[in-house]
């Protein structure tokens, strides 16, 4: 394989990670709280709210129903607003973090909800305040939850981000449809594949361990 | 004493069931309470009530002298760390270690970190437990995590420490450490205790005053002592005090007949008091009316630190119902079961 060969997957990979670990941390900055505050306005939830919490589950839901790369295209007006630009690396991180924000979002409220509902109560009979309870127990009860949770956002996103790539995004998608499928060059379109193959391996690798880590 | 807690016409219902209806009791300061009643009786209820996690529809608890039926979710939050809470299934962060999970109460009050880690080795001493502070509650024994939870709870100094069934998950060695920690903390401390559980047998152990609920009615209050002396009749105490009062052997049970006649045996239950069990009652009996005693089931046990004598015997002799007489008037209560043949 020449050298060219391999500045360009490098590149690309470089530029995969960016999207993937950019997306994935406004996906958490975002979507926990968003998970905190679906539990905590729901049913038996700290601060009680009608209707809002089931409205903003509604409009979470609908954006998980949009295919990817179906939202893509749409969200282009919305990119454009935020990044300047349609086109790029930076500029794919805008649909791909709101795609992952509910995604994210959900899969955190499923590790919340998992809390044990004992913990809460003791804590609450401590004369604990509501944003202790989040503070002390929602949040660190749940990290091996929220950590799987990462890992499955970060790897899902892997594959998003090889979507973005149609739209102009680059990365290892990018590359091995122009590469690989619109030049008949299988060489760029196998080492592709293994380059994602390994990061999906690794992120899973280091989601596991942490996983277990935070499980003592 | 002065009354640290006095709970007046308390009820509370969930969608037309009424989980408490009535209650009415008061306990002392430094008092060991037991409340006791079967699954679905109001024992929950009434400790969420106690605990200020549940506000009851009717009724007043007086918690040294402040309602809190009648306060607002703030000054409940600052009431709430006045009362310790044990729990059956411990209910230990598994995220904070056993220092960390005892820390809590403290840095919710918000007392200085020096003054915590204090706080924490006393509590560890106390509780038995030196040296855990590091290990995580999944590294335990269900004892030992009983431990924890105990030592959490009295780690803000509450003024009532409230322990929901906390034995009921426990092996009888680790219930029979659990309760004698907490008769010492009850001793050594002054601290008021409520315990609540299904167990009767913990109930006579452990509590000086006891409460027995049914379908959310509170229908005995007082002394163990003054259970055993009350007819059970097949009420709510009968299947209570099955497990931990001696009960009639099947095969006298089967040949129990109600009238008198020559040749049968009286069959009595006797509860004596510390008094009673001390002196030589059917010795005494036997000299009097020439009547042989036969102590079927039973025996004296000790309750509260004094002797107590809970059994069912059979008299045998001429003159029965002088025998009767005299023990009716040596003892709490007798309650005659019936005649069986001499010969079984």
């Amino acid at each position: 394989m020449s050298r060219q060969i391999l500045d360009v997957i490098l590149n690309a990979t470089l530029q995969t990670l960016e999207m993937v670990f950019a997306s994935t941390a406004l996906a958490v900055l975002f979507g926990l709280p968003l998970a905190l505050f679906l539990i905590t306005t729901g049913p038996k939830g700290l601060y009680r709210l009608p209707f809002i919490p089931r409205l903003v589950g509604i409009i979470i839901d609908a954006l998980r129903a949009v295919p990817f790369i179906i939202l893509l295209v749409l969200l282009i007006p919305v990119t454009r607003f935020i990044a300047g630009t349609s086109l790029g690396t930076e500029a794919a991180i805008v649909p791909l973090s709101i795609a992952a924000i509910p995604y994210f979002a959900r899969l955190a409220e499923v590790a919340i909800r998992d809390v044990d509902p004992g913990l809460i109560e003791a804590v609450r009979a401590m004369g604990g305040s509501r944003l202790t309870i989040m503070r002390c127990v929602m949040i660190p009860e749940a990290l091996p939850g929220l950590i799987g949770s990462l890992t499955v956002t970060l790897i899902t996103l892997v594959g998003a981000s090889a979507m973005a790539g149609t739209i102009g995004a680059g990365g290892l998608g990018d590359l091995a449809i122009r590469y690989g499928y619109q030049r008949f060059n299988t060489t760029i379109m196998l080492w592709v594949v293994a380059v994602l193959i390994v990061m999906v391996c690794l992120i899973q690798l280091v989601g596991s361990i942490m996983t277990r880590w935070a499980r003592r | 004493m002065t009354l640290l807690l006095d709970v007046q016409h308390l009820s509370h219902e969930f969608s037309g069931y009424k989980a408490l209806d009535d209650v009415s009791f008061s306990v002392k300061k430094g008092e060991i309470v037991g409340i006791i009643g079967r699954s679905g009786a109001g024992k929950s209820t009434l400790l969420r009530c106690l605990c200020a996690l549940e506000r009851p529809q009717q009724g007043s608890i007086l918690l040294n002298d402040i309602d809190l039926t009648k306060q607002n979710e703030t000054s409940l939050t600052q009431i709430r760390r006045q009362i310790g809470l044990v729990f059956q299934h411990f209910n230990l962060l598994t995220s904070r270690s056993v220092a960390g999970n005892i820390t809590l109460p403290l840095q919710i009050a918000g007392w200085p970190i020096t003054k915590q880690k204090e706080r924490v080795e006393e509590l560890l001493r106390l509780v038995g437990l030196e040296g855990f502070g590091d290990k995580y509650p999944s590294q335990l024994s269900g004892g030992q995590k009983q431990r924890v939870g105990i030592a959490r709870a009295l780690a803000a100094s509450p003024s009532l420490l409230l322990c929901d069934e906390a034995t009921s998950a426990l092996d009888p060695e680790a219930t029979t450490s659990i309760l004698n920690l907490l008769t010492d903390i009850n001793q050594t401390l002054g601290l008021t205790i409520i315990l609540i559980t299904h167990e009767m047998d913990v109930i006579r152990r452990f509590a000086q005053h006891v409460l027995v609920m049914d379908h959310g009615r509170l229908v005995e209050n007082g002394t163990f002592l003054d259970l055993l002396c009350k007819n059970r009749d097949g009420g709510p105490l009968q299947a209570l005090l099955t497990e931990c009062s001696p009960q009639l052997p099947p095969e006298f049970y089967k040949s129990l007949q109600p009238q008198p006649a020559p040749g049968l045996m009286s069959v009595l239950r006797l509860v004596l008091n510390d008094q009673a069990t001390r002196r030589p009652l059917f010795s005494q009996m036997a000299e009097l009316f020439q009547v042989e005693t036969i102590l079927l089931q039973g025996g004296i046990t000790s309750l509260d630190n004094k002797m107590a004598g809970d059994m069912i015997i059979a008299l045998k002799g001429e003159r029965l119902f002088e025998a009767q007489a005299f023990l009716a008037l040596k003892v709490q209560h007798m309650e005659a079961m019936g005649y069986v043949p001499a010969d079984s």
